[in-house]
């Protein structure tokens, strides 16, 4: 742009409302992930399964087609249940891979380049800091997931007619508080593991690696004393098994689900306990 | 947001401020009112300098007592002194993979400039600094002398009250070391920022500030405004005579002079105000006397700093 003074002076004008200002953080960040080309392409291909799932229901509700192919004209009820939560998980995979992809960035770059006290030291505190980080994974991941879940639900729900959508209310209730509580806790958990660990690819690791290997350990818990409790720190087990709730349909862990909303909001606070711990404005010197 | 600047308002007002951290006193009840353009914070290494800044940015909780910038409480009115406040750290702190205009205007928009005059600023500021033509340079690739510049100018960029600068000239070789004391000096001669230095560099704070606080071990160990002590050594002059003369020593008590003659034709005095020493020259040349030595006694800041060093237990 062209520069017309280079010289100092105060600034006189307009600020921007304080409350908001931790949007600021966010956008940086979101502009910072979109600069990658592959990263952006990667991203539309994530839509991917909602495509695929508007496409089925279109599909599911043209009777003329449906007779082309030689499928059965009520298909969708066939399959009502099947297709909503085999859609959720094919669309909470790859915001999983966004987070990943995402996420050890997110805090690591400021911690390891020493940049935390030139946020903390502006209008900004330590909690609108960590809230402006989460948002760029909350933004990224909920068009994704819940919107385009809510969506394509309200979208059968429009072309069933009547009252199919109050009969299934319990699938929106699925679609929006299950992918909610997936991407508070993988939010929390990257954003925890990007405080700590500032090399990427081992950032990147460690999450594969915490729920992976307690996975296994939690199976092992299982096997050797005979009961569920392992699944206690088996994350994919405790969101699937809420999820599964949600749905209305069996849980695959042994516990109630109760506890597997346990584990998870133990997961988040455990989270959170960390990025606070990690988080000030100075380096901790022991 | 901003609140009209009171002419009586002290920049910096501490008020027992005692901070602790790890169970460790670094601060120590620290009273004092700032109330310079340009303060230097003074002190061996250890002394607390850093400290006190990053208290003053409440990144340290006050363990008692408090303070206040600009008349603005830290306990109560943080984000707002924050807003006031540019800070220049320490250490190398910058955003990865930023070029220099970015990085400066995330900091102007984090500051609560709008994105487009943010933009304009940061480019202003970049500019005003000397890092205008590498303003599109990725600050991975800067050297230690333009990170230090564009610390410099993210602090400036939101035009802030209080300028915190913590050893600014730090890594920096002679010539940059001046670019910065003379950015410092025009920032501080504009007389719309009031400028916090914290250095170990006597001649640095002795170059920009016109009032210095010494710490030692978490303590105040002096303060002092160099203004008013260069003023009152501007008028203390020793004289050596190649031969005693009393009748130079009478013109000068006659022109007002306090006078202390010595053997030798040595000759201390305190200069009554309105004269200078062109008139003790005029004297002389009046009356044949010759001179061997002149000197304009004036304490230096080191005079300053070691004095207060000395004061108290311990060394440098």
């Amino acid at each position: 742009m062209a520069v017309y003074e280079r010289t100092w002076r105060r600034y006189l004008g307009e600020l921007t409302p304080l409350r908001w200002r931790w949007l600021v953080v966010t956008r940086y960040a979101l502009a910072d992930a979109f600069s990658s080309r592959l990263f952006t392409a990667f991203y539309a291909v994530c839509f991917l399964p909602s495509v695929v799932g508007i496409f089925f229901i279109y599909l599911s509700h043209n009777v003329s087609l449906l007779q082309q192919l030689g499928m059965p004209p009520d298909l969708m009820n066939i399959l009502t249940d099947k297709f909503f939560m085999l859609l959720f998980s094919w669309q909470a995979l790859p915001a999983f891979l966004v987070a990943v992809i995402v996420s050890p960035s997110l805090i690591a770059a400021d911690l390891s380049n020493n940049a935390l006290p030139l946020y903390l030291s502006r209008p900004i505190d330590r909690h609108e800091y960590v809230l402006g980080k989460t948002a760029v994974l909350a933004i990224l991941l909920s068009p994704m997931t819940w919107v385009m879940g809510l969506s394509i639900f309200v979208l059968q729900a429009y072309f069933e007619g009547g009252d199919w959508g109050f009969e299934n209310y319990r699938i929106g209730m699925a679609y929006l508080v299950g992918h909610v509580a997936w991407i508070v806790v993988i939010s929390m958990l990257t954003l925890a593991i990007s405080a700590w660990v500032r090399f990427k690819p081992a950032a990147r690791g460690a999450l594969f690696a915490i729920i992976f290997i307690l996975a296994g350990f939690a199976q092992a818990v299982n096997a050797v004393t005979r009961t569920s409790f392992g699944d206690l720190i088996h994350l994919v087990r405790a969101i699937n098994s809420v999820v599964m709730s949600l749905f209305g349909a069996p849980t695959p862990s042994g516990l109630p689900v109760s506890l597997n909303w346990f584990t998870l909001a133990a997961a988040t606070a455990l989270s959170v306990w960390l990025i606070n711990r990690k988080l000030r404005p100075h380096e901790v010197v022991r | 947001m901003s609140r009209p600047e009171s002419t009586s308002t002290p920049a910096i007002e501490l008020d027992g401020l005692t901070v602790n951290l790890g169970g460790r006193p670094i601060l120590i009840d620290l009273c004092a009112s700032l109330e310079g353009r340009s303060i230097g914070l003074l002190g061996p290494n250890g002394a607390g300098k850093t400290t006190l800044l990053r208290t003053l940015l409440r990144f340290f909780p006050a363990t008692s007592g408090t303070a206040r910038v600009l008349g603005l409480s830290l306990a109560s009115e943080g984000k707002e002194l924050r807003a006031q406040v540019g800070y220049m750290p320490e250490n190398d702190s910058f955003v990865a993979g930023m070029t220099a205009v970015h990085f400066v205007r995330l900091m102007a928009e984090l500051s609560g400039l709008p994105p487009e005059p943010a933009l304009e600023r940061a480019h202003e500021t970049l500019f005003y600094v000397g890092l205008g033509e590498a303003r599109y340079r990725k600050l991975g690739t800067f050297s230690t002398g333009m990170k230090q510049m564009v610390k410099l100018a993210q602090a400036l960029v939101h035009g802030p009250r209080v300028l915190m600068l913590d050893e600014p000239t730090n890594g920096l070789d002679p010539p940059a070391r001046k670019r910065m004391l003379d950015l410092v000096t025009d920032i501080r001669d504009r007389g719309e920022t009031h400028i916090l230095i914290s250095s170990h560099l006597l001649r640095d704070v002795e170059a920009v500030c016109d009032e210095v606080l010494i710490l030692k071990d978490g303590r105040i160990a002096a303060s002092c405004n160099l203004e008013a002590e260069r003023r009152a050594n501007l008028s203390f002059v020793e004289v050596e005579l190649q031969s005693p003369d009393q009748r130079f020593a009478d013109e000068l008590s006659g022109l007002g002079c306090e006078l202390a003659t010595h053997d030798g034709g040595r000759l201390k005095l305190v200069l009554p105000e309105g004269r200078t020493v062109r008139d003790l020259y005029a004297i002389a040349d009046r009356l044949g006397v010759g001179i061997r030595h002149l000197d304009l006694k004036r304490d230096s800041l080191q005079d300053i700093f070691l004095r207060a060093m000395e004061g108290h237990d311990g060394g440098l």
